[in-house]
């Protein structure tokens, strides 16, 4: 290995039109080595990947000053023929969503020997090659006759790192490889590419807008609003971090490592309880039986007191929390509600106490109409209500309680950040009164330092009105913190439950291991880094 | 097995759809007011037994259920019976209008296809802007110029004042004015898709995978605009009936829209029913072919 970095990139801006969207990023990225690139959506990291690859998208320009080396020659980033020849031979990449990044109009083997084919390998070689690569990314020789698909996410992200390995690359860049995963895969396919980059001895540029799964990285570089915050060792910015954003966003993880401030314990009402709830889905042809997603669920909420329910996707954690809202009818077993029963007959709720149940959806945006202002969507619950007097104040106290300015009712929805959005979400719900409040994945959209503000937000929250939550979430970190209780589900049933101060013990069931395996606190993450990097030296 | 079955269904539901429209094309014949004795008697003046004997002769004054049936089972045999206005048998005349209608259909549909396909896929993958705005010309003069009017102009410039080609009997001219309105309507969706295709992400990936550009263009871009334009080529093809039949008269053409249009002026019903089977049947069977071609092209829509 040689002095000299792999890719070095010295005063990259990338202009939209007049906008500046990466302003002069310095870096040096070493052969063998990992840079994570660190930031919150909107900080120019992606722009930044795209642009040392010359894939940026029409629009965006790259200013004639900047200068990227890619093993001492000079790289000309906006010509396409010239950048073509080094895309999928000495650089692969791998990108964030996987589902729509492979050509759904082909088989895996297809678009694999198509990288193989790209780099000279002779057809009758490409079979044995393909073969060799999926073993490489954990995938069975099977896989390869199925299409996009077919396969999990997981599998999708294996076969792109799998495409991205077929020209031997000197360089993978991996731009936000994980973002469209769950918890437990994150893990994996950070895990993976973090031994394929040991064993053939890539560089790896890492994006990532999680600072926890930097923690592998040689060196981590943090941007915010397209400009580098801080650069530094994976392990000096954990643990020692320069700049108030990085301290920011290392607080952001560590608040789920202080205990909640929870409210006087003791025996309070239980507001809901279902008791072997379980949920058909009708079939999707005629006179094939109907798809059960839920099976045998019991649980109890009291007022004051948050419910988590943990799961990967698709364990039925939202259609459990839809059932116990009445908003899908239990096929077997019992629902009560607000002193109602919920049967498999009889599902409905009086109108009345269908106010007192409130949900919080994972995309703000979405939940949104984005024709009407936030005050008018504010009013809406208050109109249905009937209290019509007062609407303007009602609405700016609301706004208040969620920590956002009265000013903020004149906006429509785009013209607010992400959080701010949430907070509306939130304040909706809570001009209903509600007794119980659904928050189904509330967080899992947001970054990391508005993730923290939104969790605290709903902690206090509850403390002062005293309304019971159901908090859905994948990420074990953020559901133990905002819980008192947790249920742990897979494949529609639950298949543990705990205290959250519980969740750690070694008795677990197995999958809460897993979950908690592929969990990677900030506070350790630094330690463990450090020790990894001593083993391997 | 899966795919078999759905093929065998999709064939079922492609027969339930033309005999539905055979029936109500059957029934229509029927109510309108008037018969082919009506359109004889007022050109020949025949007394009221007269009539009476050629209605029963024909067939005419059976019961419409009867009738329905009878005429059934002989199409089912290719048999639809004579024509009342010229006595031949309408299969004969069927079979002598059809090469010239299909010849007409199936090259105006394919140099639609190709100019538009062309045009689009050359205009999406180049950026080029004059190729993109040929598309819209195209699109736009489809829109505003109807096929009956450009024949008209094209008649008097290239027949009349060049002399170049023959107005009456020719093919060439009709195919070309009536693809150039299919490529208008399949190119600019066609144009609009592939674009939105080069920015998707699949795309992006195969650019980070090196390959060039006529690679992408073909492997990853058309299949992704493909269910657009099988989707377009359907309704193209469906318009194509009102499409050829004005060109035939236009241009004199003896193909199924002029014996159509000829058979009704006379109440000529066996020659209508026919021909409008004839067509219903191709529409249904082009439906479902666009229908079973999506699903093999598709692997996400195969089950």
């Amino acid at each position: 290995m040689t002095d000299s970095p792999l890719l070095s990139v010295r005063d990259l801006t990338v202009y939209a039109d007049e906008t500046m969207i990466v302003e002069a990023v310095t870096f040096d990225l070493r052969a063998g080595e990992t840079l994570a690139v660190v930031g919150e959506s909107g900080s120019g990291k992606s722009t930044l990947a795209l642009a040392v690859t010359g894939l940026l998208p029409p629009g965006l320009h790259c200013e004639a000053g900047a200068e990227v080396r890619f093993d001492g020659v000079r790289l000309p980033l906006e010509e396409d023929r010239a950048m073509r020849a080094l895309r999928g031979t000495r650089i692969g990449m791998v990108f964030q969503d996987p589902m729509n990044s492979l050509n759904p109009f082909m088989r895996v083997a297809s678009q694999l020997a198509e990288a193989l084919g790209r780099v000279g390998v002779p057809a009758r070689e490409r079979q044995r090659r393909i073969a060799a690569l999926l073993r490489e990314v954990e995938l069975g020789p099977e896989l390869a006759h199925r299409y996009p698909h077919q396969l999990s996410g997981g599998q999708q992200q294996r076969v792109m790192i799998a495409m991205a390995l077929a020209g031997s690359p000197d360089l993978l860049v991996a731009d936000e490889p994980t973002s469209a995963l769950d918890t437990t895969t994150t893990g994996e396919i950070v895990g993976l590419l973090s031994r394929l980059r040991r064993e053939r001895g890539m560089a790896l540029l890492f994006i990532s807008h999680d600072l926890g799964l930097a923690a592998d990285a040689d060196a981590i570089m943090v941007m915010r609003r397209g400009r580098v915050v801080e650069t530094g060792a994976a392990a000096s910015v954990l643990s020692a971090p320069r700049e108030d954003y990085t301290r920011e966003l290392v607080a952001a993880r560590r608040l789920l490592a202080e205990a909640r401030p929870t409210a006087a314990s003791g025996e309070a009402p239980v507001l809901a309880s279902v008791d072997g709830l379980a949920v058909d889905y009708p079939a999707r042809r005629l006179f094939a039986p109907p798809t059960r997603v839920l099976h045998d669920v019991s649980a109890t909420l009291r007022a004051g007191r948050t419910l988590g329910v943990l799961g990967r996707s698709g364990s039925g954690k939202s259609t459990f929390a839809q059932a116990l809202a009445a908003m899908q009818p239990p096929s077997a077993g019992t629902v009560r509600l607000l002193g109602a029963a919920l049967t498999p007959l009889d599902a409905t709720l009086p109108r009345r106490e269908r106010r007192a149940v409130q949900f919080v959806f994972q995309n703000p945006q979405g939940a949104l109409n984005p024709r009407l202002t936030v005050a008018r969507a504010l009013a809406e619950p208050l109109r249905l209500a009937g209290r019509l007097d007062g609407l303007d104040e009602a609405v700016a106290r609301a706004l208040r309680e969620v920590g956002l300015s009265p000013a903020m009712a004149a906006r429509f929805p785009h013209q607010l950040s992400g959080g701010q959005r949430q907070r509306v979400c939130i304040a909706r719900a809570l001009l209903c009164d509600p007794k119980i409040l659904i928050c189904d994945e509330v967080v899992s959209a947001l970054d990391m330092t508005v993730q923290a503000e939104i969790l605290a937000l709903l902690a206090r929250l509850q403390r002062e009105r005293g309304f019971a939550m159901v908090f859905i979430g994948h990420d074990i970190e953020v559901v133990r913190w905002i819980a008192d209780e947790i249920v742990v589900m897979h494949q529609g049933e639950v298949v543990d439950r705990c205290t959250a101060a519980t969740l750690g013990a070694p008795d677990r069931h197995e999958e809460t291991r897993r979950l908690l395996a592929h969990a990677r606190p900030l506070v350790h993450a630094a330690d463990i880094a450090t020790e990894e990097r001593r083993a391997t030296a | 097995m899966a795919q078999l079955s759905r093929i065998l269904l999709a064939l079922l539901r492609m027969a339930a759809q033309a005999a539905g429209i055979v029936v109500i094309v059957f029934l229509l014949c029927r109510i309108a007011p008037g018969d082919a004795v009506d359109r004889l008697a007022l050109e020949g003046g025949l007394t009221s037994a007269e009539e009476t004997a050629l209605r029963h002769e024909m067939g005419l004054d059976q019961p419409i259920l009867v009738d329905l049936l009878t005429w059934s089972a002989h199409a089912l045999a290719g048999d639809f019976g004579q024509s009342l206005r010229y006595g031949r048998p309408v299969a004969d005349m069927l079979a002598t209008a059809l090469p010239t209608t299909l010849t007409l259909a199936a090259g105006s549909f394919v140099v639609g296809l190709l100019l538009a396909m062309g045009l689009a896929v050359s205009a999406a993958v180049t950026g080029n802007r004059v190729l993109a705005l040929t598309v819209n010309l195209v699109n736009v003069w489809s829109i505003a110029l109807p096929t009956f009017c450009v024949g008209v102009v094209a008649i008097l410039v290239f027949s009349v004042w060049l002399g170049w080609l023959p107005v009456i009997g020719a093919l060439a001219m009709p195919i070309v004015i009536i693809g150039i309105d299919n490529a208008g309507q399949i190119g600019k969706p066609l144009l609009e898709e592939l674009r939105e295709a080069t920015t998707s992400a699949h795309v992006r990936t195969a650019r980070a995978k090196g390959l060039g550009r006529p690679r992408i263009a073909v492997f990853h871009l058309l299949p992704t605009a493909l269910p657009v334009a099988l989707a377009l080529s359907g309704l193209v093809l469906a318009g194509l009936v009102a499409g050829t039949l004005t060109m035939e008269i236009l241009f004199g053409l003896p193909g199924l829209g002029s014996l159509m249009l000829n058979a009704i002026h006379g109440r000529d019903y066996p020659v209508v029913q026919a021909a409008i089977t004839v067509v219903a049947v191709a529409l249904v069977v082009i439906n479902a072919v666009i229908d079973i071609i999506h699903h093999a092209v598709d692997p996400r829509l195969a089950r």
